[in-house]
């Protein structure tokens, strides 16, 4: 059981989650505002997060070939299918900086070419918001996201089909690839984070945000890892993925669990400390406006992870780990809701009421897809998730299962905690 | 730790070691009278310190308008230095506790003297917030106490006061940590030494015998104090940079403090454990221990590190553009620009540039550049604190009270006297404990001596050249490859032989007596031999029969446990 095999069974099953998500999309788009926001939105919270997590089973490979790991090998393709994602990925975004491009949407209130030009903040950042920047840089930097992903891949199948690579040859040139993987994806991530995600709140800023949705995106990685391999194991495959690889994931879902917290924490301590108006006003929105997703956000992303994780026997179980990571993938993609929903609305809410100025009053009584996730949003969610895991098993499935020639697969093999 | 090791991997012990030469060559140092080197930079030292105890005496005496603090730079080089300090204290925790964590064994060549290095800073450190109040009787106004000031206790909102909690907590747990690593060190200290020295010793080793018991208790608490020291690895830099980012300061007041100060508290931490742990390497000669393939994971730490605090600068340069906030982007523009632009240069240059040298393989394992760069880096660090503090305090929001700083002799004075205490408190733990964990150090010699793997292994590492994926035909590669390891350590090891079925105590006696001491030895025997070794021993074998000995000791000797129960219950008295 070396091979994975894409059953017909498993594809139908993820067609069917497209097609969910293809519906929800479309009745999205038809019960929406004229400006379609709930459904651009809603395409942009899920573009941006699968996409992210892509990027961190890509650059988790080259953290983990730097650092000379050996834990990881046993599992290390279905890191490479998640990384496969991300060519996907460069696609969704690039929808995206078409619609900014040619103003098929309203999410981003910079991209308005009046607000460019007369709203004061927004003039100062054109250098960098800008529809030529987020649609070639997008593709550009997810493009080189890809390219060494991709290297990195398809090196380490070429390893795979070469027993007499005895000097691990291959797995240099890996090292090669993984070193620059890193610098570029630590300055890159962030350029994007900004373009993609900060900048929904124009006005906004915070120097610890980047670093904030990386964690988030690669906590939500880590949990569809756990739930990936729990569910191949089920199914009779990497049978060699033992208690012990487990225990090491569960454990990188606590520490980084807490780690995003930290992460919170930090950069809503030092705006509350602060209380300057122009930054906490991106708490006072949440907190005014969304505040079950508010409290929701901690208590699934940290108190729960952190307090059934703590013991060493959950991250050992695997009913209990899985439903973990379950909980915590849905916690994160709740976290990119509520970093995205609150700035696209406010910048809809103006734009359909043809005022620009920043302190003008508007509507935010309860609307289910802006205050909560409604049906819709889980529908296009679970679309998503199919085509990301329809991208996942299709890469999965064309190499061995097992990196048998990986120099440290003994010590992946023989892993203990 | 996984008893498998990848042959891509480079030994972390050279020359061959046994477990007694680890013993000698890490001990010996303490045993020795002090080497003239080690003379001389102590009688440097403790110049340097006598000559800061001089300065703290003369602030206090005269007061703090001795220094040059004026009323637009309230904190000058008194909290650059702490910072710096507090900062470099954190190499020790990272590479004991998060290694320790993520089981990396390169660890075990350094971390004794990192986590020393960790208290000496921290205790430089704590000097500055004493002093810089200048009345420092009155020092004890940093503690919340409940009388003159009413019911409020109103200091419990101030990130200063969080920071003496966080460190105090720090060095508490960081001392713990350290002590905990040393006590089996201290018991062969002890188990050396004769007289007064081993009652000190062994009063220091609370009476360690290095019962599996001791071993099992020490294990666990290692990883208690590890899991505890993580978070506090983040949280005390954090709350350093609380300390700036939680005032409304531009340049000061930003989010990515918290992270980028811990991410470069930790590069400046590597960079003064390789500092010194290259001359320590070089004095105590411990290149076997302390090897290039250290050193270069070292390197490896730096240059993430510190292009990730490269990242920071970067991130904090463009979002002060971003922000429009026009008095945010003044501070960052007198940085580069103003009348201190020579110490934001010196950061880009020490911090930035000058790790990405370590791109370079040959650099990174080369002594002498990284001995040149960690000090560069030292200075980097140092100059990224005067940065924050008194590039951004000399030019506030009013041109009016624009100002600037330079120190008084008193002021570098005092500098130089913690770096006199810094290397007098190193210079004597040099002496009074192994300056590596032995113990730690003898716990990869199995799998990290040169003996053991890499090139010059005479015992072939595990599964050395099979790559088979079939699992069973991979386990036998392994067991084929203990086979020859055990074989090779014939000599030195001993095996409990009255495991096997129809060898008693008498019996074990009386093979090892006669040199077959080991599963292996007996696997390999002939049972004719065997037969003649009872014929020939002390005492009466007519009723034991070697002829299942080798075939059980093949077992044995392969760890198959299972089939040896299974041989046992069909076997009769050890006879078929």
């Amino acid at each position: 059981m070396n091979q994975f095999t894409f059953t017909g069974r498993l594809k139908t099953s993820l067609i069917i989650m497209m097609v969910v998500g293809l519906v929800s999309m479309g009745l999205t788009w038809i019960w929406d505002d004229e400006i379609h926001t709930r459904f651009w939105s809603n395409y942009l919270h899920n573009a941006s997060f699968f996409t992210g997590i892509s990027l961190m089973a890509g650059f988790f490979i080259a953290v983990c070939i730097t650092a000379w790991a050996g834990w990881y090998a046993v599992f290390k393709r279905v890191w490479e299918s998640f990384s496969m994602f991300l060519i996907v990925g460069l696609v969704l975004m690039a929808i995206m900086g078409l619609g900014v491009y040619f103003g098929w949407h309203h999410i981003y209130h910079w991209a308005d070419p009046v607000a460019a030009v007369e709203d004061k903040i927004i003039s100062g950042k054109t250098g960098f918001l800008n529809k030529n920047w987020y649609l070639f840089g997008t593709i550009v930097i997810v493009g080189t996201w890809y390219f060494l992903s991709s290297r990195i891949r398809s090196l380490s199948i070429a390893e795979d089909n070469d027993d007499n690579d005895t000097d691990f040859a291959k797995h240099r040139r890996m090292r090669l690839y993984a070193a620059i993987f890193l610098p570029i994806a630590g300055f890159t991530s962030a350029a994007m984070v900004w373009q993609w995600i900060m900048s929904v709140d124009s006005h906004w800023y915070s120097t610890l945000f980047a670093w904030y949705c990386g964690a988030s995106w690669f906590v939500s990685m880590i949990c569809l890892t756990i739930m990936s391999l729990l569910y191949l194991r089920a199914k009779g495959y990497l049978q060699q993925v033992s208690v012990e690889h487990m225990h090491d994931l569960g454990k990188f879902l606590f520490a980084f669990s807490i780690f995003w917290t930290y992460l919170w924490f930090s950069q809503y301590m030092l705006i509350w400390y602060g209380n300057v108006g122009e930054e906490t006003i991106y708490y006072r929105t949440r907190f005014d406006h969304f505040k079950p997703l508010f409290y929701a956000n901690l208590v699934i992303n940290f108190l729960f992870p952190f307090f059934v994780l703590m013991r060493n026997d959950t991250k050992r179980k695997f009913g209990s780990l899985g439903l973990v990571a379950g909980v915590v993938f849905i916690g994160h993609w709740l976290d990119y809701f509520l970093m995205i929903k609150p700035g696209v609305m406010h910048t809809a809410h103006e734009h359909l009421s043809h005022g620009h100025d920043a302190g003008g009053h508007h509507d935010m009584s309860f609307q289910l897809g802006v205050q909560m996730p409604g049906f819709l949003e889980i529908g296009t969610m679970i679309g998503f998730l199919g085509l990301f895991l329809f991208v996942f098993f299709s890469a999965l499935s064309k190499a061995s299962l097992v990196a048998k020639n990986d120099p440290y697969i003994h010590e992946s093999l023989h892993h203990h905690v | 730790m996984s008893a498998v090791v990848s042959p891509i991997r480079d030994p972390l012990i050279y020359g061959h070691k046994s477990y007694h030469d680890i013993t000698e060559d890490l001990v010996s140092p303490t045993e020795r009278t002090p080497s003239a080197p080690w003379v001389i930079g102590f009688i440097l030292s403790i110049s340097l310190l006598g000559f800061g105890l001089f300065c703290i005496a003369w602030t206090i005496w005269h007061g703090i308008g001795t220094w040059n603090l004026n009323r637009t730079v309230g904190w000058g080089w008194d909290i650059t230095n702490f910072v710096w300090w507090i900062g470099i204290g954190h190499a020790g925790t990272l590479i004991s506790a998060i290694l320790l964590l993520f089981r990396q064994k390169w660890r075990t060549g350094v971390n004794r003297a990192a986590e020393a290095m960790t208290i000496f800073a921290v205790i430089c450190a704590a000097l500055f917030p004493g002093i810089h109040v200048g009345r420092a009787w009155v020092v004890f106004y940093f503690f919340p106490y409940p009388n003159t000031r009413g019911p409020l206790w109103p200091n419990f909102n101030s990130p200063l006061l969080w920071d003496l909690f966080a460190i105090s907590t720090y060095f508490t747990v960081s001392l713990l940590f350290w002590y905990t690593g040393l006590v089996p060190d201290f018991a062969t200290v002890r188990d050396r030494a004769k007289g007064m020295r081993k009652k000190v010793y062994n009063f220091l080793s609370f009476g360690w015998v290095g019962s599996a018991k001791h071993w099992q208790r020490w294990e666990a608490l290692s990883l208690v104090l590890a899991g505890i020291a993580t978070p506090l690895v983040l949280s005390v830099h954090t709350i350093v940079s609380f300390d700036f980012a939680t005032s409304v300061i531009p340049g000061w007041h930003t989010t990515i403090f918290p992270p980028y100060f811990v991410a470069g508290a930790i590069f400046s931490g590597f960079a003064m454990v390789l500092t010194l742990m290259l001359v320590v390497r070089k004095v105590l000669h411990l290149e076997e221990y302390i090897t290039l393939n250290h050193v270069e994971s070292m390197n490896k730490v730096i240059l993430a590190t510190g292009s990730i605090v490269g990242v920071a600068y970067l991130t904090e340069l463009f979002v002060a553009w971003y922000s429009g906030y026009v008095y945010e982007q003044f501070a960052f523009f007198n940085r580069a620009l103003g009348p201190y632009w020579w110490s934001y240069f010196g950061m880009m240059f020490c911090n930035v540039i000058s790790p990405q040298f370590f791109w370079s393989r040959k650099i990174r394992r080369s002594v002498a550049w990284t001995f040149f760069l960690s000090i560069v880096i030292n200075i980097g660090m140092w100059f990224e604190r005067f940065v924050i503090i008194a590039t951004t305090l000399a030019r506030d929001y009013i041109p009016s009270s624009w100002s600037y700083y330079s120190p008084t002799w008193v002021e570098i004075g005092i500098f130089i006297g913690t770096i006199g205490l810094f290397f007098t408190l190193f210079l004597i733990f040099c002496r009074v404990a192994p300056v590596v964990a032995v113990a730690e150090v003898k716990s990869i010699l199995k799998s990290s001596g040169d003996q053991y793997c890499g090139p010059d292994a005479i015992h072939h590492g595990h599964g050395h050249d099979d790559h088979g994926h079939d699992h069973s035909h991979e386990e036998h590669a392994v067991a084929e490859s203990v086979k020859e390891e055990v074989a090779a350590v014939v000599e030195a090891v001993e095996d409990d032989l009255k495991k096997l079925e129809g060898i008693g105590p008498k019996v074990e006696a009386a093979l090892k007596k006669a040199g077959v001491k080991t599963f292996a030895a007996l696997a390999g025997s002939d049972t004719n031999d065997l037969q003649t070794i009872l014929d020939e021993g002390d005492g009466n074998f007519m009723g034991n029969s070697p002829e299942s000995w080798p075939h059980q000791a093949r077992l044995a000797m392969e760890g198959k446990w299972d089939e040896l129960e299974k041989l046992q219950d069909e076997l009769q008295g050890g006879k078929y």
